[in-house]
């Protein structure tokens, strides 16, 4: 059969590696040049980037250096020490623990529940939209009517109760507990998209050309709709800052004696702490600002990437 | 033996209604549908839209659940899923779509797209499917530098003339092209066409032809169905459904063709007008009191039609006398 190829064209095993260096020299650029281009035409977005990774890489590197034991420790010498001296550069708090030292632990803590929490969420949310658009019929019915269970469950009240029953926990379970709550708007979103693109005869041509179903699900239309997976984690990372710092601040999160933002910004409960000792609650509630807007902006890059009518980089 | 015969194919969808949601009703997209395909000849499936030639299309390639009949290949039946993998059916039966945008994936690569059904039927070595590759690029007349991009930087003759070369990539015995130039311009749909001859000549492939537009099925078929609310309503060669139409849908097409011939315009006008005329008054002559085709009569070897064995036998007389 391959001489039947041969014969009718003029094209032998000879020319391929000149003709691969052609093709290659016309290429349309990976959407990773493209990102990267969107990147250096937005400098907010560039700065955003910069700051995001920096700080990330700064408190999983820095909290390495740190003895938490030995940090949460009562030091009564310290009892509010103020800011911008040598042993506190940003003061102290009640207990005279380092409000630095505590904020790079706790940042550590917090994003990596975070990274953790939508690395798990969403992938299995992204799962589970998938098979469902995509098989539909009966399948698509079993996993919606449990998904439609996990949504009528109020999510804050079982995470607390969960968080009281369980003895022992440490941010990895908590990391598992809240999975368990938010994969569900990622699914139906991936969901609705799943629907409309398996209709698309790219999909009957992968069929007709042999392909397995599971090939199609995540090779064919996972790609397709991999600008809404983008955005939508990007998005529901900063969200899920917000989760962990929300539940420690209400003092359901992590135990009492791990540093957290949450708990960090929970020092404000106390007014004199507002009054008098911003120190302890104030670099905590910007960090978490200027996190989830630079995370923002990163998304509003990349999504402006996954859509050609919007990019303004240079490549095209 | 035919290389693949159809037998009675039905797709039926079910009508869901009411309380319970129960099916009450069914649309019948093909109610039962049979004719055969033979080896190297380009089988043309002729109908208005809506009339299941599409839905008959899928289903020979195994893309649509077939609600009974057969379609045997190799003496298999492949509206069974398990017989398909046996056979590697679509190794041997590959599809052309009708739009060539989305049935190229906008995420993959030229490349890739070609290589799909390579990667799952023929396992070649990584040069060798670039090669390959290479060689079907050439032989639909595009350049190398296709390889590495991706279906919106092409036009839609270029795009179809991809959907070719994948179509024709694992060397099959037929291909389904369901209105392979319908979303083309004129000049485009002879290039494409051209192609798709060219390939058949040398490559030995048989078609099933699926199309509206009885020009462009006069340039490439041999034998021709025409199909009408689910069933097909007359069959024969080129000649037997241009020249001696029996059926009046039939004659409804054919009078559909545009003429080019201004002075005689009017006399055009006149002779589509008196087949509408006989199309309103004769209906009930033609189609069962249900309103579908009746089944198909023998009236030559070649040419059969669905009409009432006495009514066929008066009609295909008084066609040789106006012959004659």
């Amino acid at each position: 059969m391959a001489e039947n190829f041969e014969q009718h064209s003029d094209i032998s095993a000879a020319d391929l590696a000149r003709l691969t260096q052609e093709a290659q020299a016309e290429a349309t650029p990976s959407t990773a040049k493209i990102i990267w281009s969107e990147f250096k035409a937005d400098k907010p977005a560039m700065a955003a980037l910069i700051i995001i990774v920096g700080f990330i890489l700064f408190v999983m590197i820095g909290a390495l250096f740190i003895n938490t034991p030995k940090m949460m420790e009562t030091n009564i010498m310290g009892y509010f020490n103020q800011p911008f001296t040598a042993d506190f550069w940003l003061g102290a708090d009640s207990a005279g623990r380092s409000v630095a030292k505590q904020l790079i632990v706790g940042s550590r803590n917090s994003i990596g529940i975070a990274i953790g929490l939508t690395v798990i969420s969403s992938t299995f949310g992204i799962c589970w939209g998938l098979i469902s658009g995509y098989f539909n019929g009966y399948i698509d019915w079993g996993m919606q009517r449990i998904y439609d269970f996990m949504m009528m469950l109020p999510m804050t009240m079982m995470i607390i109760v969960l968080v009281t029953i369980i003895p022992h926990y440490n941010s990895v379970t908590l990391t598992f507990i809240f999975s368990i709550f938010y994969w569900e708007g990622t699914s139906r979103l991936i969901r609705s998209r799943t629907l409309a693109e398996s209709e698309k005869d790219y999909v009957a041509a992968s069929k007709a050309s042999g392909t397995s179903h599971w090939k199609i699900i995540f090779r064919e239309i996972m790609p397709n709709i991999s600008s809404l997976i983008i955005v939508d984690c990007t998005l529901s990372f900063a969200e899920n800052i917000g989760v962990e710092t929300g539940l420690s601040y209400l003092g359901f999160g992590l135990p009492s004696q791990t540093p957290s933002l949450g708990t960090m910004i929970a020092n404000a409960n106390d007014p004199n702490n507002i009054t008098q000792y911003w120190w302890t609650w104030l670099p905590a509630a910007l960090e978490i600002i200027i996190l989830c807007l630079s995370i923002s902006y990163v998304g509003q890059v990349l999504r402006r990437a996954a859509d050609s009518s919007q990019r303004q980089g240079s490549v095209n | 033996m035919s290389l693949i015969e159809i037998k009675d194919l039905k797709v039926h969808y079910p009508i869901r209604s009411g309380f319970w949601n129960r099916i009450t009703d069914s649309v019948r997209a093909v109610d039962g549908v049979s004719f055969n395909i033979e080896a190297g000849e380009t089988y043309g499936l002729v109908g208005e839209s809506g009339s299941g030639k599409s839905t008959t299309g899928k289903s020979v390639v195994g893309l649509e659940k077939v609600t009974s009949g057969s379609i045997m290949y190799k003496g298999l039946d492949i509206t069974q899923a398990e017989n398909r993998r046996k056979l590697d059916y679509n190794h041997d039966v590959q599809m052309i779509f009708q739009d060539s945008l989305s049935s190229l994936n906008p995420r993959k690569r030229i490349e890739d797209i070609i290589a799909e059904p390579l990667r799952n039927f023929e396992h070649l070595s990584k040069d060798d499917e670039k090669l390959r590759v290479l060689q079907l690029l050439n032989i639909v007349g595009l350049d190398a530098d296709a390889l590495y991009k991706y279906p919106h930087q092409f036009s839609g003759g270029q795009r179809q003339r991809i959907g070719v070369a994948r179509a024709v990539a694992t060397n099959p015995k037929l291909i389904i092209a369901d209105e392979p130039v319908s979303a083309l311009d004129l000049s485009v749909q002879a290039q494409v066409l051209n192609f798709m001859k060219k390939i058949q000549r040398e490559f030995g492939i048989s078609y099933l032809f699926i199309s509206h537009d009885l020009g462009v099925v006069r340039h490439m078929c041999n034998n021709i169905a025409i199909m009408n609310r689910g069933r097909l309503v007359e069959i024969g060669t080129r000649d037997d459904i241009y020249n001696h139409p029996l059926h009046i849908y039939t004659k409804r097409l054919l009078a559909a063709i545009p003429e080019t011939d201004v002075n005689s315009r009017e006399a055009h006008r006149a002779s589509r007008l008196a087949v509408e005329q006989v199309y309103q008054d004769q209906q009930g002559k033609y189609y069962d009191e249900n309103g579908a085709a009746y089944p198909l009569v023998q009236v030559t070897p070649t040419h059969a039609v669905a009409l009432p064995q006495t009514i066929a036998q008066q009609l295909a007389s008084q066609e040789g006398e106006v012959q004659a």
